[in-house]
């Protein structure tokens, strides 16, 4: 009698594990379903402080001094002190991006062939550039953590500064900090 | 028995109380800066939210760079943090959208009874009109 009792519950199992599973399905960076890691830099940190790097930068109004509009940009090293493998492209190309699109600044290339023709069309004109940008955008990301029991908080410290390549000042900084704290990662905002 | 019963409720009402925290503020009585409020106009599809944080007023300004910049005022008119996100879009002198490199949702959040700014930079000169999008945190 137990028997007939057990075997169906045990083959019920996994059916009911089946039904908890989540079907694939495509998400949007920064939606109401993404995975907040306690422990890690998620994809929408980087999204939340490009936006607030640019929205500070575009703010301060720096790059409308430069006295031949748009400011030549070169993003220089993003320094990654965290205890993780992290790609500071996801940042920084997000930043380029934003500031390409706002008209204020252009990047500099390392792209070969662009520079190649630069310089082939300085030969053709008898002109001689110089290429120095006007600013360079540096940075570096730390991490702190703090514990108590078996919650622990992370904080990612977004550190950005823009440099004068003509005095060699900093003339703008910003910082944005993303703090996470809890007992595991989770789903949501 | 009846002093029992108050005694527990007193305890729920202590633990109850304890995850609020509210806000005092003091600010100067005779402003300096005049804020350019905007006619705004609202869709409130989340009643909840709404009721917990409030959308007080609208600001813009448009500085010298050109970059539409929008101010909004929340309230959070509960006694509790409240946790949402938000959005900025962004319109041409068109009516059409812009894309933006910089769309995602900002997670933020508001403690009881606080006043709060949110601010938005236009992506590009060319951005003439905004909406901002709320949505409540789980």
């Amino acid at each position: 009698m137990k028997k007939k009792i057990i075997f169906p519950l045990i083959a019920a199992i996994p059916f009911v594990i089946g039904g908890c599973a989540t079907d694939a399905h495509y998400v949007q960076t920064g939606d109401k379903e993404q995975i907040i890691s306690v422990g890690q830099i998620n994809i929408q940190d980087y999204a939340n402080a490009a936006n607030a790097a640019v929205k500070e930068l575009l703010d301060s109004g720096v790059l409308d001094k430069v006295s031949n509009p748009p400011a030549v940009l070169f993003v220089s090293r993003i320094i990654n002190s965290t205890g993780q493998q992290i790609e500071t492209d996801l940042l920084t190309q997000k930043i380029s991006k934003a500031l390409l699109d706002s008209g204020k600044a252009v990047t500099t290339t390392t792209d070969p062939a662009a520079q190649g023709y630069g310089q082939k069309n300085d030969f053709m004109n008898d002109q001689k550039n110089t290429g120095v940008p006007d600013f360079t955008l540096s940075g570096k990301i730390i991490e702190t953590i703090d514990r108590a029991g078996n919650t622990s908080r992370h904080t990612y410290s977004f550190h950005l500064s823009l440099n004068d390549t003509k005095t060699g000042y900093q003339v703008w900084e910003g910082e944005k900090e993303i703090g996470k704290q809890g007992t595991r990662s989770t789903v949501g905002f | 028995m009846k002093m029992r019963i108050y005694l527990s409720l007193a305890g729920i009402g202590l633990l109850a109380l304890a995850g609020c925290t509210t806000v005092n503020t003091v600010e100067n009585a005779q402003k300096e800066g005049q804020r350019n409020m905007v006619a705004d106009a609202r869709a409130i599809t989340d009643a909840s939210l709404n009721r917990k944080v409030s959308i007080v007023g609208v600001n813009t300004s448009l500085p010298p760079s050109g970059l539409l910049k929008v101010q909004v005022e929340l309230q959070n008119r509960t006694r509790s943090l409240q946790r949402f996100s938000y959005r900025f879009e962004w319109f041409d002198a068109n009516g059409m959208q812009v894309n933006n490199a910089l769309s995602a949702s900002i997670p933020d959040q508001i403690e009881g009874k606080e006043d709060k700014f949110i601010f938005g930079i236009a992506p590009n000169p060319n951005c003439k009109d905004f909406r901002v999008k709320f949505i409540e945190a789980n």
